[in-house]
């Protein structure tokens, strides 16, 4: 099937279909299956070392599974990662970038290595520079490798928006990212669902995630304990945080333990 | 503290693999020996107070180099400590402790003993001279180790301090790859040595050395001058006092910030941009820029680069000064060379910033990649080293070395960059992640590499080799300059073409031995036989040294 026929039927903007993973006999991810309906915003929530970046790895080509396979809008990310690729934007976590150069000069190389030409890559750079408050660094010469984690992420950030996708995968997008950014950083992600974008994040973070998203994966041990829409996931449940509670399961704190934190 | 430190030491330690453990194990064992070969073996007193010296000044150049050379970054980084409710200065004391409890340490005292012997052997009441002197042999060696080492850390901060740095590891690989020549004649003369010592103006500049004080002290007490011997004494361990010190100082963690705020766009900037772009509008010209603004800003780069073109102009020095001043003329080509070396990691020097090449995959972006690095380390080396070798021919007005100079600048740029694009691929070995680089080999190991380019650069080189040396008989070296450009070329041309073919197949793969480390890396090739590409990708997970946190 060709993109252009997928993208015109009722195929999921994102599909995870088995991912499995296997780190040293651990295993990261076990048959990881999602379907993301395009337009929406799914939070994907697991506590560490579920198997989110992991999964989430698999699913934009970075990481080989064992088995299972990804597609964006229907194209198999591991048989044409070409095509696949040029419907996604990624934003990984705490790697690194071509460090020594200034964020104009990383779009700039990042949009024509995408072939947008210069002209437009220039237009689109220095409005996104702009919007997310990267413009004065950039006039001052700084260099990424200077930038602080929450300016890493916008950059970070901006590299996944440049080439227009239709498909965003963020990991941890708003972490060490200031509020201010934080609420230009919803509303980017807003519009571009608004306009049939499709964004998955993955996040810590319980309440930014109910606030945030439309549709809710919990992972845990590197299986999906529950997906659906955010009501579905809550379920009778005052908060996601107590679905997630009950699904992951918590070690409460006892009347007796840490008592000489209090002394 | 000091006792936790060293036992988070030996846990680190046991979570990383060496490969060039054993090669510095046999280094160490038998430097040991050797130094007591010559104590034991010494004709007389003076003899072996002469060897001694020398001993002592290898030993303590051993661990000035070593750390550098065998990439033995302390496991223990400094910035481990900086959140902790601790004074600075205690950590870094802390951490300087934690040098001395090893193989590498035991040795060395084990070989500064012979300075204990020394003294028995002159005069048994001096032994107490000589047990002292040990102890702050070991001392001052292992600081003194740990100072060059942060220092040369700390000065990749800033730019002077790269080029100093430079300097120093353009030497040592001067040294490395032509100091046989300087050391040859001591060699030849050496056949006596246990009979008759050094002597000479060797034995005058080893006197002076600190590492000799010790020797002097015990000297100068086995013949009654006991206020001299305790002069001696007395200011080898106030130097070792100031070296522990400064070096406590050095270790301590940095509050400071990561980056000095610059005044003017960072270099290059107007070159390359601005309406009338030297480079095209395509994703190699993207690529080029990328890599020149990257050879020319990361500290880390300019290392390779310039200390490739110092190396080649102390190797050429090196020439001059033993009497072979035709190796002057060569300069260049050894700069090339060795560019070809410090080139053979890009990818491991970029870390996992290989993501954006992963998740922009077009259809011939990863061939840009690969030939745009190429163009761009072509661009840097040859014209640098086509000048430092011209200028040495016009200098010496040795003119007959055009046709030879020039057609081994021609195959050697071609050959080692084919071969550095294509290890860069194979045999690629992350060091530190760029963004938490600290220490000047930060950047990953790349020993395989560079025995490779040692037995590939030749044999690849061949037809232009045999032509040039055909040439030279028949009295027409002319005739190696189209060859070498018919040899050159194409070997670059392939190589770079089998480099990103592999990295068409292998993109996530490799992506994989960057981001999670070799122990999961394994897992995607077969154990033994495959290619020859796999078996070298193997050889490398073998031998080079991972010094990366694994794991994610």
């Amino acid at each position: 099937m060709t993109s252009t026929e997928a993208r015109k039927g009722d195929v999921p903007a994102l599909e995870l279909d088995a991912l499995t993973k296997t780190f040293n006999e651990t295993r990261a991810a076990d048959g990881v299956s999602l379907a993301v309906p395009r337009g929406t915003m799914l939070g994907l929530v697991g506590p560490n070392g579920a198997g989110k970046t992991t999964s989430l790895s698999m699913a934009v080509g970075l990481l080989r599974p064992d088995s299972g396979t990804a597609r964006v809008l229907g194209v198999d990310v591991w048989t044409d990662p070409v095509e696949a690729k040029r419907h996604l934007g990624v934003l990984p976590d705490g790697l690194s970038l071509p460090e020594r150069l200034t964020a104009g000069e990383l779009l700039d190389y990042w949009g024509r290595l995408r072939g947008l030409g210069r002209d437009l890559t220039r237009t689109r750079a220095k409005e996104l520079l702009q919007v997310l408050e990267l413009d004065r660094a950039e006039r001052d010469g700084v260099l990424v490798a200077e930038y602080s984690t929450g300016m890493r992420k916008k950059i970070g950030l901006a590299t996944a928006l440049l080439h227009a996708p239709q498909v965003l995968v963020l990991d941890e997008p708003y972490e060490a990212v200031d509020p201010v950014s934080a609420r230009v950083l919803t509303a980017i992600l807003r519009r571009f669902t608004d306009g049939g974008g499709t964004v998955v994040i993955s996040s810590h973070v319980m309440a930014l995630v109910e606030q945030l998203t439309d549709r809710v994966s919990i992972i845990a041990d590197g299986r999906v304990l529950a997906d659906g829409t955010l009501g579905e996931v809550r379920g009778t449940d005052a908060t996601l945080e107590d679905t997630f509670v009950r699904l992951v399961g918590a070690r409460e704190v006892g009347e007796g333990d840490l008592a000489w934190l209090s002394s | 503290m000091v006792e936790l430190l060293i036992r988070l030491k030996f846990t680190l330690g046991r979570h990383t693999t060496g490969g060039t453990r054993w090669l510095t194990v046999i280094l160490l064992v038998g430097g040991t020996a050797a130094t007591w070969f010559l104590a034991v073996a010494a004709a007389s007193d003076a003899v072996r107070s002469n060897l001694l010296m020398l001993a002592l000044a290898v030993w303590a150049g051993s661990w000035i180099l070593g750390p550098t050379i065998t990439n033995g970054v302390g496991v223990l980084r400094s910035q481990y400590f900086t959140l902790l409710p601790l004074d600075r200065n205690r950590v870094g004391m802390g951490l300087l402790v934690t040098m001395f409890v090893g193989f590498g340490p035991a040795m060395t005292l084990v070989s500064a003993a012979a300075l204990a012997w020394h003294a028995y052997a002159s005069d048994p009441a001096t032994l107490f001279l000589g047990l002292l002197g040990m102890l702050a042999l070991v001392v001052f060696s292992v600081s003194l180790g740990r100072l060059v080492f942060r220092a040369l850390g700390a000065a990749m901060h800033s730019r002077i301090g790269m080029e100093i740095a430079s300097v120093q590891w353009g030497l040592i690989v001067a040294g490395l790859f032509f100091g046989w020549v300087a050391v040859q004649p001591a060699f030849v003369a050496a056949g006596n040595l246990t009979e008759q010592g050094l002597g000479g103006t060797a034995a005058t500049v080893l006197s002076v050395l600190p590492t000799s004080w010790p020797v002097l002290a015990v000297d100068a007490a086995a013949s009654g001058s006991w206020a001299v011997a305790f002069a001696w004494l007395g200011a080898f361990a106030s130097l070792t006092v100031v070296t522990v010190l400064v070096t406590g100082r050095l270790l301590a963690p940095s509050v400071s910030t990561r980056g000095v705020r610059r005044r003017s766009r960072p270099l290059g900037s107007r070159v390359l941009e601005g309406r009338r772009s030297w480079l095209p509008d395509t994703p190699l010209g993207a690529v080029v820029g990328k890599e020149l603004r990257s050879w020319w800003r990361d500290p880390w780069r300019g290392l390779e680069l310039r200390s490739a073109l110092y190396a080649g102009l102390f190797i050429g020095l090196l020439g001059l000064l033993t009497d072979i001043p035709q190796v002057m003329l060569f300069s260049g080509v050894f700069a090339v060379l060795i560019m070809g070396m410090g080139g053979a990691n890009m990818y491991g020097h970029d870390g996992t910033a290989l993501w954006l090449t992963v998740v922009g995959q077009g259809r011939d972006t990863l061939r840009e990649e690969v030939r745009g690095r190429q163009i761009a380390i072509a661009v840097l080396i040859a014209p640098l080293a086509t000048l430092l070798s011209a200028a040495a021919i016009v200098v010496s007005g040795e003119y007959w070395a055009a046709p030879y100079v020039l057609a081994c600048l021609l195959v050697f740029v071609g050959v080692s960059n084919g071969l550095a694009a294509l290890l860069s691929v194979v045999t690629v070995t992350p060091g530190v992640d760029p963004h938490k680089r600290v220490d000047a080999n930060d950047t990953g190991d790349n020993q395989t590499q560079v025995w490779i380019m040692m037995l590939a650069v030749p044999l690849l080189s061949s037809p232009t080799l045999a032509v040039l040396v055909w040439g030279a008989f028949q009295g027409s070296p002319w005739w190696s300059v189209p060859v070498a450009l018919l040899n050159g070329v194409p070997v670059a041309w392939l190589l770079g073409r089998i480099a990103y073919r592999r990295l068409e197949r292998r993109l996530p793969e490799t992506f994989t031995r960057i981001r999670y480390g070799k122990e999961i890396a394994r897992q995607s090739l077969p154990t033994n036989g495959g290619g020859l590409l796999d078996q070298l990708e193997r050889g490398a997970l073998a031998t080079n040294e991972e010094i990366k946190p694994t794991g994610s």
